[in-house]
């Protein structure tokens, strides 16, 4: 027999990463989220999770957390990028390299260094574990709501912008019509990236000093204790979550291409 | 979701077969070696070897002449002496482990490894899950000189390993001790006073809000919430003077009734709302910034903290609280799935240990990690208590003098006299006895009564009647260290704590799974955000 490599081969490597890396684990993950010690088929870990104020609780909290970094970042972001993506040549990728350069720096050394920072303003961090949390998720994540902001602006055709003006639209009016509803797509990108991260990135609330659990935490929690089926629960939980708010915001930006995209999902 | 079926006909299906194979044989491929060589897989905690590469300034000169000094990793040393030794090849796969938790789930998981070396709560658990083989006989041989572990393991360390069973059997069947320890409070003795860290409370004292780190598992957290509930009771004289009190205390202190459960969620909520942070590792560095004023500590990071601040001039203190402390073992364990019946593969895993056991690797060990080895030196070789005088005995004229003396080799009087002098210099300097350490208890326990130096210098005087004294005084004396007045609440206390010290202590055994599952629930309803409340 010969072998010929067409077109469609050379999606083998990424077809086994996927079955591999993603579809594997969850279905290792939903086996364990439903079963219990013995292996027996239950309901019984996700009715313990909603019906216990504690666990009800930490999920609440971690949704508050994901919302109030994800709204920081959205604004601290959009202008940075609006203005970045306004300017010219070498100065453009210069600033862009100055806000791309902390991503490469490890993030422990940066919250270290931000941990510093915070103490010489605010004296003892552990009176403010949530705004603290809240900063340093920000400062974590801020690139990646830049990034893709940053890219849709630039992709903008300028010539809707131009016409618009042309037509009459005031500046602000221009903004509010034109370029922030073109520019939708690149905040849900940015939202996807910063939203989910911060509900369970539990590393950064641990050096932040930060003693109550966000979702993230619970699941290390429950897999120290050995307890392999609620962390699996929790985990799902959250890809539940994450499917809805997809869906959700995908309907909500581009009608109907999104819907039918949002539909695939 | 189309586009995906059309791709899997068959010769995608072949091809990922195909590749599928090829990364499973390269995978393995790397595992196979040549016959000759056993591969011995070690997992142990980080930074919990000694990896070499000391400056040479760093050499250890002990007053004994000999002298120390870490080149190459300990595991690969043992590679070369294990070839001269045994005339054997064997090749060390060394792993790390961050918490017994981990290790725990990495085994269930399938990973296997031949030795690990888990705390005794991890080894409790896992020889009650028939996970462990024993040592063999040999190793056990006092008469062979290359068994360092079973000459060289400290009396006391090998009393509890042989008289703690799971089922029938004792855990010095199947563990070998590595490094142990306290748990208790380091503290900045200028802002906490001594009598506040003496007591668990302090973890939950409003004078120190939000200045006081917390460890971040809840077994410790556990122990010390404890100690705070049956404060009273764990301090009442009658309590402490009961001849069974260290029965009593141990079931005290491994009290998991619900009633005692909900009482302790209770004051670990009053400790997060305290506390700094509960934290993993970060409490070391907060103690030395000065973040923090005191810090629930194990002792050997006890050890790493107070020498890392004094390093700043900052002098930090260490007590085991007076409610009592949980002692810790780490230890080697060989696991049944690793090493299954492969006799050259427990051999090497023996002589693994007992390499490390050598007195000077163990002091390697000591000094790169900080932590305090089992292992007390065979009787007639001094270097184990050479090391600890080498770090902690007094530099001062009066010392000197005092080893001068002993060579003469003077009458008892002289003896006295010399004790009465050094307690005008109590302020200064005191005598740090930690002969309990190093001599088995029946014979080291008639020259050892109390902590200070009056106590001691009584003893002798009394003993004096007794025929064989001459003997038994010298041999404790020489594990007497003459150090600073300080040295309990020091270094030298976190590193080698006093006997009265260590009968404040308690083993924590592990939870079953009945247990484990109600405190583990406990402690995430401790650490959730609950806004029903």
């Amino acid at each position: 027999m010969v072998f010929k490599i067409a077109r469609k081969h050379l999606c083998i490597p990424y077809v086994l990463f996927l079955l591999l890396f993603v579809i594997a684990p969850v279905i290792v993950i939903l086996y364990y989220a439903f079963t219990n010690g013995e292996g027996q088929f239950t309901v019984a870990n996700f009715l313990g999770f909603f019906t216990s104020g504690n666990t009800v609780g930490t999920l609440l909290y971690s949704l508050f957390i994901a919302l109030i970094v994800t709204c920081v970042c959205v604004l601290l972001a959009y202008p940075v990028a609006y203005i970045l993506s306004k300017m010219m040549g070498r100065k453009r990728s210069t600033l862009l390299l100055l806000f791309i350069i902390p991503m490469w720096i490890n993030f422990t050394l940066r919250l270290t260094a931000l941990k510093e920072v915070l103490s010489v303003i605010e004296g003892n961090l552990a009176y403010h574990p949530f705004l603290n949390t809240v900063i340093g998720q920000t400062y974590d994540f801020l690139p990646f709501m830049i990034l893709p902001i940053y890219t849709t602006l630039c992709k903008i055709d300028k010539s809707y912008v131009e016409a618009a003006s042309d037509l009459g639209a005031s500046p602000a009016e221009v903004f509010f019509k034109v370029t922030l509803p073109l520019s939708m797509p690149g905040i849900i990108s940015g939202i996807m990236m910063v939203f989910l991260p911060a509900m369970t990135n539990y590393v950064i609330l641990d050096m932040m000093y930060n003693s109550t659990y966000i979702m993230g935490s619970l699941i290390g929690g429950y897999f120290s204790a050995y307890n392999w089926n609620q962390g699996s629960m929790i985990s799902i939980v959250l890809l539940a979550i994450i499917c809805v708010a997809t869906l959700f915001t995908n309907k909500f930006t581009d009608g109907e291409e999104a819907a039918d995209r949002g539909a695939v999902l | 979701m189309r586009r995906w079926t059309r791709c899997l006909d068959k010769g995608f299906v072949g091809l990922i077969i195909l590749s599928t194979v090829c990364l499973t044989a390269l995978f393995t491929g790397c595992g196979e070696e040549d016959n000759n060589e056993t591969v011995l897989r070690v997992c142990n905690w980080e930074e919990y070897i000694d990896e070499g590469d000391w400056d040479d300034d760093e050499r250890i000169d002990l007053d004994n002449g000999e002298s120390v000094i870490g080149v190459n990793p300990m595991y690969e040393d043992f590679e070369e002496w294990y070839y001269k030794t045994y005339g054997k090849k064997v090749k060390v796969e060394y792993s790390c482990f961050g918490t017994n938790e981990d290790l725990y789930n990495q085994l269930t998981i399938g990973d296997t490894f031949d030795l690990v070396c888990p705390s005794e709560y991890m080894i409790m658990k896992l020889m009650a899950e028939d996970k462990l083989i024993p040592y063999s006989d040999d190793f056990f041989d006092r008469e062979n000189k290359d068994n360092y572990y079973i000459n060289g393991v400290s009396p006391y360390i090998k009393n509890i390993f042989d008289t703690n069973y799971i089922g029938d059997e004792s855990w010095g069947k199947y563990a070998a001790g590595y490094m142990w320890g306290t748990t208790g409070v380091v503290y900045n003795p200028e802002i906490v006073s001594d009598e506040d860290a003496a007591h668990w409370n302090v973890l939950t004292d409003k004078k120190y809000k939000r200045r006081i780190t917390v460890k971040d598992n809840v077994r410790d957290a556990y122990f010390a919430a404890l100690g705070i509930y049956k404060e009273d009771l764990l301090t009442k004289d009658s309590f402490v003077n009961a001849d069974n009190y260290e029965e009593v205390f141990a079931e005290e202190m491994n009290d998991t009734s619900d009633s005692t459960i909900a009482a302790v969620e209770k004051i670990l909520r009053q400790m997060k709302d305290n506390a700094y942070s509960f934290e993993t590792d970060s409490g070391k560095a907060d103690m030395v910034t000065g973040k923090v004023v005191a810090n629930y500590q194990w002792s050997g990071d006890a050890v790493y903290t107070m020498s890392q601040a004094s390093e700043d001039d900052i002098l930090l203190s260490y007590q085991v609280p007076e409610e009592g402390g949980n002692l810790w073992f780490d230890g080697w364990v060989m696991l049944k799935d690793g090493i299954g019946g492969d006799s050259e593969k427990q051999q090497a895993a023996q002589a693994f240990v007992n390499y490390l056991s050598r007195p000077d690797n163990a002091i390697r060990n000591m000094y790169y990690i900080g932590y305090t080895s089992v292992i007390a030196g065979a009787p007639d070789d001094d270097m184990i208590i050479e090391y600890a005088k080498y770090n902690y005995e007094a530099e001062d004229e009066e010392a000197e003098d005092e080893g001068a003396d002993e060579t003469e080799d003077e009458g008892d009087e002289d003896t006295y006299e010399e004790s009465a002098d050094e307690a005008e210099d109590d302020e200064e300097y005191i005598d740090y006895d930690i002969s309990y350490f190093f001599i088995n208890s029946e014979d080291g326990s008639e020259a050892y009564n109390g902590g200070d130096d009056e106590d001691i210098s009584d003893d002798i005087s009394e003993d004096d009647d007794d025929k064989d004294s001459d003997e038994v005084d010298s041999e404790a004396d020489k594990y007497v260290i003459h150090a600073g007045a300080s040295s309990e609440t020091g270094e030298l206390g976190a590193q080698y704590p006093t006997l009265d010290v260590i009968k404040r202590c308690a083993v924590m055994r592990y939870f079953d799974k009945e247990t484990s599952e109600k405190i583990n629930k406990m402690w995430v309803n401790v650490r959730c955000f609950n806004p029903f409340e």
